[in-house]
Parts: structure tokens; C-alpha cells; sequence
């Protein structure tokens, strides 16, 4: 089972990074409630790749945009640019939101099917673990290092804007320059990990590892711990169980997740804390 | 005594719905002032052209270059899913003296204790913020305000929800916090007989009016009457002014 587990280890080796990346960011996503937002973002970045594919199966010359990577990365930076607006219409965001997760959703599968490039429908919910290179996994280190500097760095700023904005605004804070770091680099992750991982993978650990992370503690740094801790067991545990099984490694992986969320809720039950 | 807000002329509102206008009042050093009205009346909108997070529309509200607001919030502004100790979130007052990518060191913990001792809850520092009363709530987030060292303590709805006791303990500790340490304080309330016994002035918003002055300028049965639309009567009980609506109509000038 190891021989095995070890033959794909760069794939396991991508799939941790992309899980400790979304699982920091994932605490946000759950505490600011926008866990919708990422599902959306999720979605906008896998009709960009195919965008990406069709365009290229169409025979469209776009140069580098062409690559499912860069192109999922602009379209879901425009998102995040709206979304980090916070501009307000008639229409309530969430359902605002609500339009854009399937409009986003529907696009990405109309265009796969017209996609001449037979890099199947798979991408849309289980990515291709198993395929990451170790070059791959290179991109995604220096995707995740600096995103992950930049929430250590920024971490009390991060945090009083998400806890109470307006007190943040009377104390001079730029609300709104500190949500669009924040939708930004919640954006570049997901961008960059959702060839490899899949609109289910990338969201399961946005905010699954982080649910997990505030069952177990009752501050800040312990929910951060134990995210992490939770995505990198679930992403080793999902993944060992997949490869020799022959098991889909994504689903899998956020199985394990889920079995997390839930050992961790009967351990605060037992622990009488609710 | 030095003004460290001034209101000039100044038109209040969002876009092109103007809510107040003509707006002129000071707030001097030292003053303990309530901005008074019911919901829905603009108290929230002068809140916002005050603290500066609402762009005045005409005229002009103008701050003192060294002021320095300590803004507690209405309780119910605050996410209490956020996992944080009380200390936490006492700190938070002092993150932009802090300074930027920066953490609070011994010396921050140490005055955000001292504001804990400050409002009477140094006991509960490390407690979850989730786990206190609405009152021990209120205290955490005035002993925030503190531990910035403001020059204007502003307070939004402080007592809203509470019961008798924990309103008449916060509205005590404002007044202390007033009387002893000669804080500037706003307070901002919809409940004009619990605001009135404590500050020194009034401003009272009402539908599109305003009007400012000392306790004892605004409470009288004429400045309410008129500023109300419906004829009410100013008691007084055990030292305590209460207004209450008047229930059948006597004529307004029989009263005091």
C-alpha cells in the first residue's frame, strides 16, 4: 500500500499544499459567513479552465491566457474584484452570489462539452491529484508561501476587520483594502489549486478543516492548529486510502474531512462543551 | 474649552437622500453629551459624519487634528463566533498604535488589563468573549475603547437589551468614567429617560429636526412637545426627570 502511495507522493506532496493554503484561508471563510463566496469562486475558477480548453479546441490564439491556469486566474480575480466591493444593489448579495455560482457552474459545463480537448469532465468535481508534477507542486509552494506570509504578516489586521469593521474604521483602517487582500489571495489559491484539486476538493477544504478547527478550540490560534492539522490528516488519510483502493483521491479526501468534522463534534459533545 | 468636533451647516445623507440638514453643534473637551432620538430618526447618520466614515453632503463637520475616537459598538455589531478571549479583544484597541504586521507585546497586554480593571471585569481577561453577559459584553468593549486612550469616548445604544440593573451599572460606569477621569463622552440612545439623567447636554433628533442644549434647555415640556409632535409631560421622580406621553390632551401652555 506504501509502494504505491509513495509512487504518486508528488501528488500528495500538491494536495498538502493546496490543503494547509485553503484550510488558513478557509477559517476566514467560515467566520466572516461567505462560505458561499468560495463555492462561487470555486466555480468561476473551473469554467475559466474550461474556458481555457474550449478556446484552445477552437483553435484560438491567446498565448499564455490560453494556459487553464492563467485564464482561471483572471476570471477569478474579476469575481473577487466584485465581490471585494461589496457594492450593494437592488438584488441582495447573497442571491447576487447565488446567480453568479450558476451561471458560473452552468458555462463551465457548456463549454467542456464543446471542448474539442478531451481533458474530460472530471476537472469539474474531482481535479486530477494523481497528476500533479513536481512541478506542479513547485507553483503551488510559491503560490501558498507568500499568500501564507501575507496572513501571518497582516494577521491582526485580517482579523480586527473580519471581527468588527466598523471600530476598525474609526481607528483609521482601509476596510475595504484589507477585504480585497483577503478576497485576493482567497482567489489565487483556489485559482491555482483547482486544476489539480476540483471545485469539491478546494471547497471541502475551505471550510470543512476550519469547522473542525472551532469545534476543537476557543481561540484563535488553536482553531488556525487545528485547520491545518485536520486538512493534512484528511488530505494523507483520504489519499492513502484512495491510491490502493483505486479509490477517486478528491472525494476521498473530503470524506476523511468529513469524518473529521465529525469526530471532532462527538469530542466536544463528550467534552460537555455543546 | 477646546471643540473637538464641530457640525457647520452641515447636510447628512446617503447618495441623494438627504436625512438631516442645517446641522450645526460642537462637541468641547469635556463635554458628556447625548444624541438622542428614536429609531430610524438619524441619530446613526450623524454618528457616521462624526467618526468620519460619512462624507457630510454640504456644510462641514471638521475634527480636531489630535482627536482620537474610543468607538464602542452596539453589542450586536460585534461576531461573537469569533473564537476570542476578552483580553483579545482589548488589544484590538491598541493595533493601530501598534503598528502595522506587528504584535502586541508585554506592554499592551498590561494597559489592556488595566482597562479591564479600569470598567470592573479584570477577572474574566482570559475568558471567551461568547461566554459573557450582555453587560460584561458592554464592559469589554468600553474597556477596548480605553485602552487607546481616546480623547472622546463615543457609545452607540449601550444599553439596548439590557435589563434595569445591567443599564443603570453601564450608564453609572459612563458617568464615572466621565466624572472621574473627565473623558469626553457621547452617548447615543433611543431611550430619552434613560440618557437624560446622566448626561450634561441633549441632542435631540427627531424626523428631520434637531435641536441641542443642557438637560435642562431640552427637557421641558415645550422643546419636546414641539420637537415630538405629540403633547408629553416632564415628571420628575426621586431627583429623576421622566417623560411620558401625555394620554388625554390638555392644552401645552398650562405646563411648566
Amino acid at each position: 500500500m506504501f509502494d504505491t502511495v509513495i509512487l504518486f507522493r508528488q501528488a500528495l506532496y500538491g494536495a498538502l499544499v493546496i490543503g494547509v493554503a485553503c484550510s488558513v484561508l478557509g477559517v476566514y471563510v467560515v467566520l466572516r459567513r461567505i462560505v458561499f463566496v468560495g463555492a462561487t469562486l470555486a466555480q468561476i475558477s473551473s469554467a475559466g479552465i474550461a474556458l481555457a480548453l474550449f478556446l484552445a479546441g477552437a483553435g484560438v490564439a491567446l498565448g499564455p491566457l490560453l494556459h487553464p491556469t492563467v485564464m482561471s486566474l483572471v476570471l477569478t480575480l474579476v469575481a473577487v474584484m466584485f465581490f471585494a466591493s461589496g457594492a450593494r444593489g437592488r438584488i441582495p448579495p447573497d442571491a447576487t452570489i447565488g446567480v453568479t455560482y450558476a451561471v458560473a457552474a452552468a458555462l463551465g459545463i457548456l463549454l467542456i462539452a464543446k471542448a474539442s480537448s478531451g481533458e474530460a469532465h472530471d476537472i469539474f468535481l474531482q481535479g486530477n491529484i494523481l497528476g500533479i508534477t513536481r512541478g506542479d507542486t513547485l507553483v503551488l509552494l510559491a503560490v501558498a508561501v507568500p499568500v501564507l506570509a501575507l496572513h501571518v504578516l497582516f494577521y491582526k489586521e485580517l482579523l480586527f476587520v473580519s471581527f468588527d469593521r466598523e471600530t476598525a474604521r474609526t481607528l483609521g483602517y482601509n476596510v475595504r483594502r484589507w477585504d480585497l487582500l483577503l478576497y485576493l489571495t482567497l482567489g489565487v489559491v483556489i485559482a491555482s489549486a483547482m486544476q489539480f484539486a476540483g471545485v469539491m476538493l478546494v471547497f471541502n477544504f475551505l471550510v470543512l478543516p476550519a469547522v473542525t478547527g472551532l469545534l476543537l478550540s476557543q481561540n484563535m490560534r488553536g482553531v488556525f492548529f487545528w485547520s491545518v492539522v485536520s486538512a493534512v490528516v484528511a488530505a494523507i488519510l483520504g489519499f492513502s486510502l484512495s491510491v490502493p483502493f483505486d479509490l477517486p483521491s478528491g472525494p476521498a479526501i473530503s470524506a476523511a474531512s468529513g469524518a473529521l468534522v465529525l469526530l471532532a463534534w462527538l469530542g466536544r459533545r463528550l467534552a460537555g462543551r455543546g | 474649552m477646546t471643540s473637538l468636533v464641530t457640525f457647520d451647516h452641515a447636510t447628512l445623507g446617503y447618495g441623494r437622500r438627504v436625512v438631516l440638514t442645517d446641522i450645526s453643534f460642537d462637541i468641547p473637551d469635556g463635554d458628556f453629551l447625548g444624541l438622542v432620538g428614536p429609531n430610524g430618526a438619524g441619530k446613526t447618520t450623524i454618528l457616521r459624519a462624526l467618526l468620519g466614515t460619512l462624507q457630510p453632503l454640504g456644510g462641514s463637520v471638521t475634527r480636531s487634528p489630535t482627536l482620537r475616537f474610543g468607538y464602542v459598538p452596539q453589542r450586536d455589531q460585534v461576531d461573537y463566533n469569533f473564537p476570542l478571549k476578552v483580553i483579545d479583544v482589548v488589544m484590538m484597541g491598541r493595533y493601530d498604535r501598534i503598528g502595522l504586521g506587528r504584535r502586541p507585546n508585554a506592554d499592551d497586554r498590561r494597559l489592556a488589563e488595566e482597562a479591564l480593571e479600569h470598567v470592573g471585569i479584570a477577572q474574566l481577561a482570559d475568558y471567551p468573549l461568547a461566554d459573557l453577559s450582555g453587560g460584561q459584553k458592554q464592559r469589554t468593549l468600553i474597556a477596548r475603547a480605553l485602552v487607546g486612550e481616546p480623547n472622546i469616548l463615543v457609545l452607540d445604544e449601550p444599553t439596548n437589551g439590557m435589563d434595569l440593573v445591567a443599564t443603570t451599572q453601564i450608564l453609572g460606569l459612563v458617568r464615572e468614567l466621565h466624572d472621574r477621569d473627565g473623558l469626553t463622552v457621547l452617548m447615543v440612545s433611543h431611550a430619552l429617560n434613560e440618557v437624560a439623567n446622566y448626561v450634561e447636554r441633549i441632542a435631540l433628533v427627531v424626523e428631520g429636526g434637531f435641536q441641542i442644549g443642557t438637560t435642562e434647555e431640552i427637557m421641558t415640556e415645550e422643546a419636546l412637545t414641539q420637537m415630538y409632535g405629540i403633547p408629553v409631560e416632564v415628571d420628575s421622580f426621586d431627583g429623576h426627570r421622566i417623560v411620558v406621553a401625555r394620554r388625554r390632551s390638555k392644552p401645552v401652555h398650562d405646563r411648566v
